[in-house]
């Protein structure tokens, strides 16, 4: 009887806080402290495993830094397959900053619910992201465009502190040449050469043009410009599960056990990070 | 082999012994500076076993220790890669206290629930559970309103209860049974007069508690957000931002993860307890912290402790132990939280309520039955339970559902 419960043990739980080895196949510099990695698995096995959905999160550890939770910035359907856009914050970020091709760091993952897809196929799709808030949403744009025929008309709103700050430029400059897409960026700060808009993503929401009976909006920022957002659509007449926003939390252990990410009843790594603002208000002060 | 047996008193240490032999044996053990302790026993002789208090730690830190090797990691020549530790043990725990047996198996279901965590399945899976059944409630305990204690009725592998000269033996789950037949010679079966005298001493203990606490009241005002924000900033006032009411609870289990170096080509990752009122808990990398008021945590701590315990698990995550009413001096603890969110206009009870009197609350006799059977109890030393049974007074069942009814009444006067 012990001999077999141990055997149970051994055979059918896998190791849920097993990070698996990984390299960087390309860095790309975004701004002075965001940089764009592409990673991939070490192991081919795990690699063909590893089948993510816009708007999940990978654990990337770094050699002595820990591990920290970082947004998928692309799209299933993009062939460079994992991209994590990093900002240069602490410990581990600063760490990852120094590093270059073929460097390895260890992964797990992808953790979290993702956009729900199915609530978004035949709706316009408006996306309002705020600096480094545009990595997961970029997920879903590229998912979007790559299956252009199931969705409506996509607006982005984009705002940065400073026209340095941008993210995502070239990707920018080519979503707006697309078909039945819009995109229109904003600065808090302008400097000399800057001739676009000037102030907070927020004020671009009366100039865009959209139908609120149709539209889905998808926000990701810094959590007092998403509740300005929320409280500006719902005025335009958009529903509370039209709302949807990524919630960023101290994700620790991706699965639901060490509690840091715990919302209401919920923990943020696996019913969240993305919840309708339906979903959203039913926390205390979750904004 | 029954389900109830006898163990003499004099056949403990010799159970222990060949316990201790074959396993690690884990048992409350008083120290020479007079704290009981849950420690592992090498020795069974060489050690005071102390069976009547709660030990100054739960039992979690067996299961989730205070700091644990996770993983190795090394990089060397561009690899990077982890190893996992995997614990492995084979545990007794002898004297468990009730509510702590409870604790434990709330964690199996959290730690089992969705993902199964490996770690603490290694640790818990060859595991035998021994509880002794309280005689006596200690000051601060309410593991009676916790529904956790004083005795089980289920969930343990043997539970114990202590009748003076021998043991009342209770087998429960598989592991349990397999213990005491491999060594079966401990052992005899129980007459009706040891079940007796063991339900006696369970009605008689569950009349003792000095502390209620109305869970019930306390958890469907949490679900109505009946609470308002000032109770939570009174008790932000009071808190003192220390943990210590997470790190001694039995059934708290957030945890950390970090990286501790061990040179510049490896390293160990470390899981460690930590808890929700401190600030860092929720802080992001930036410097955005959503629970960055005192207040606002405190309201976490109980909201999960409480009604979200109970939409989840169906029951409250608290067991009664009352570890945190004795560490926390700024009150901030279940029995004081929770009597501030049940506040009344109501005049304040008694804090004991005798059995016959409960009995006569109830409706179930009537006064002059008590009385009589008062001074029969008198003539035969029986108990008044049991007299009252043997008169057909009353059934066990009556007694029991009357005493958990009463002793479940909302509690309105402030303890000092």
């Amino acid at each position: 009887m012990k001999d077999r419960a141990q055997a149970l043990v051994r055979e059918v739980v896998p190791n849920i806080y097993h990070p698996y080895p990984a390299f960087i196949k390309e860095v790309k510099e975004e701004t002075g402290d965001i940089k764009t990695f592409t990673l991939a698995f070490a192991d081919q096995e795990i690699q063909d495993r590893f089948v993510f959905r816009t708007g999940q999160f990978v654990l990337v550890s770094v050699f002595n830094c820990g591990e920290a939770p970082f947004s998928i910035c692309s799209s299933p359907t993009s062939s460079k397959g994992l991209e994590l856009s990093i900002k240069k914050m602490g410990l581990l970020t600063g760490e990852i900053h120094r590093y270059r091709v073929g460097d390895a760091v260890c992964l797990r993952g992808p953790y979290g619910n993702g956009f729900p897809l199915e609530q978004l196929y035949g709706h316009d799709l408006l996306f309002v992201g705020g600096g480094i808030g545009l990595a997961p949403l970029r997920s879903l744009i590229q998912y979007v465009l790559a299956k252009r025929s199931e969705f409506g008309r996509l607006t982005l709103l984009y705002g940065a502190r400073t026209p340095e700050d941008i993210v995502f430029e070239d990707d920018l400059t080519a979503w707006s040449k697309e078909k039945e897409v819009e995109v229109v960026t904003t600065v808090y700060q302008a400097n000399a050469e800057w001739e676009g808009n000037i102030g907070p993503v927020t004020n671009l929401l009366e100039k865009a043009a959209i139908s609120p009976s149709n539209t889905k909006a998808i926000l990701c920022g810094h959590p007092a410009i998403i509740s300005y957002l929320v409280f500006d659509l719902l005025k335009m007449g958009l529903a509370e599960d039209a709302i949807i926003s990524t919630l960023e939390r101290n994700m620790k252990c991706g699965v639901g056990k060490c509690g840091h990410c715990s919302i209401g009843s919920k923990f943020t790594c696996m019913h969240g990070p993305v919840f309708t603002y339906r979903e959203m208000k039913e926390f205390p002060s979750v904004l | 082999m029954l389900g109830k047996l006898i163990l003499n008193k004099e056949h403990l240490s010799s159970f222990l012994r060949k316990i201790a032999k074959e396993h690690e044996l884990i048992a409350p053990v008083r120290n020479r500076y007079g704290d009981t302790l849950l420690e592992v026993v090498s020795s069974v002789d060489d050690i005071s076993l102390d069976l009547e208090a709660r030990p100054v730690m739960p039992p979690k830190g067996f299961f989730l220790p205070r700091v644990e090797t996770l993983f190795r990691y090394q990089r060397k020549d561009g690899h990077y890669s982890f190893k996992e530790v995997l614990p492995n043990v084979s545990r007794v725990f002898f004297g468990l206290r009730s509510c702590d047996l409870w604790a434990i198996l709330f964690l199996d279901v959290v730690f089992q629930e969705n993902l199964k965590d490996r770690y603490y399945l290694n640790r818990r899976s060859d595991t035998v559970l021994i509880n002794i059944g309280c005689r006596e409630p200690m000051e601060n305990c309410f593991c009676k309103s916790a529904k956790s204690g004083p005795f089980l009725t289920q969930g343990y592998d043997l539970q114990f209860t202590d009748l003076g000269d021998r043991f009342f033996v209770e087998i429960g789950r598989p592991r349990g049974r397999e213990l005491v037949e491999k060594w079966d010679y401990f052992f005899r079966p129980a007459t009706s007069g040891d079940r007796d005298e063991q339900y006696e001493i369970v009605l008689e203990a569950e009349s003792k508690f000095g502390q209620k606490v109305d869970f019930e009241t306390a958890i469907s005002r949490f679900m109505r957000y009946e609470i308002d924000d000032d109770l939570w900033e009174e008790l932000g006032n009071r808190c003192q931002n220390c943990g210590g009411c997470a790190y001694v609870c039995p059934t708290c289990h957030c945890f950390d993860m970090m990286d501790r170096p061990v040179s510049d080509t490896e390293g160990e990752r470390v899981r460690t307890h930590d808890a929700c009122t401190l600030a860092g808990f929720t802080r992001l990398a930036g410097g955005h912290n959503p629970r960055r008021e005192r207040g606002h945590r405190l309201r976490r701590r109980f909201y999960h402790k409480l009604p979200f315990a109970q939409d989840k698990y169906h029951r409250p995550s608290c067991v009664g132990c009352g570890r945190c009413v004795e560490i926390c001096f700024g009150r901030v603890d279940m029995i004081h939280v929770i009597r501030m969110v049940c506040k009344k206009p109501e005049g304040p009870r008694e804090a004991s309520l005798r059995l016959g009197e409960i009995l006569l609350d109830a409706g179930l006799i009537s006064w002059k039955e008590l009385k009589s059977t008062l001074e029969k109890q008198a003539g035969t030393g029986k108990r008044l339970g049991a007299q009252l049974i043997e008169d057909g007074l009353a059934t066990k069942e009556e007694i029991a559902s009357a005493l958990s009814i009463q002793l479940g009444i909302p509690e309105t006067e402030e303890t000092g």
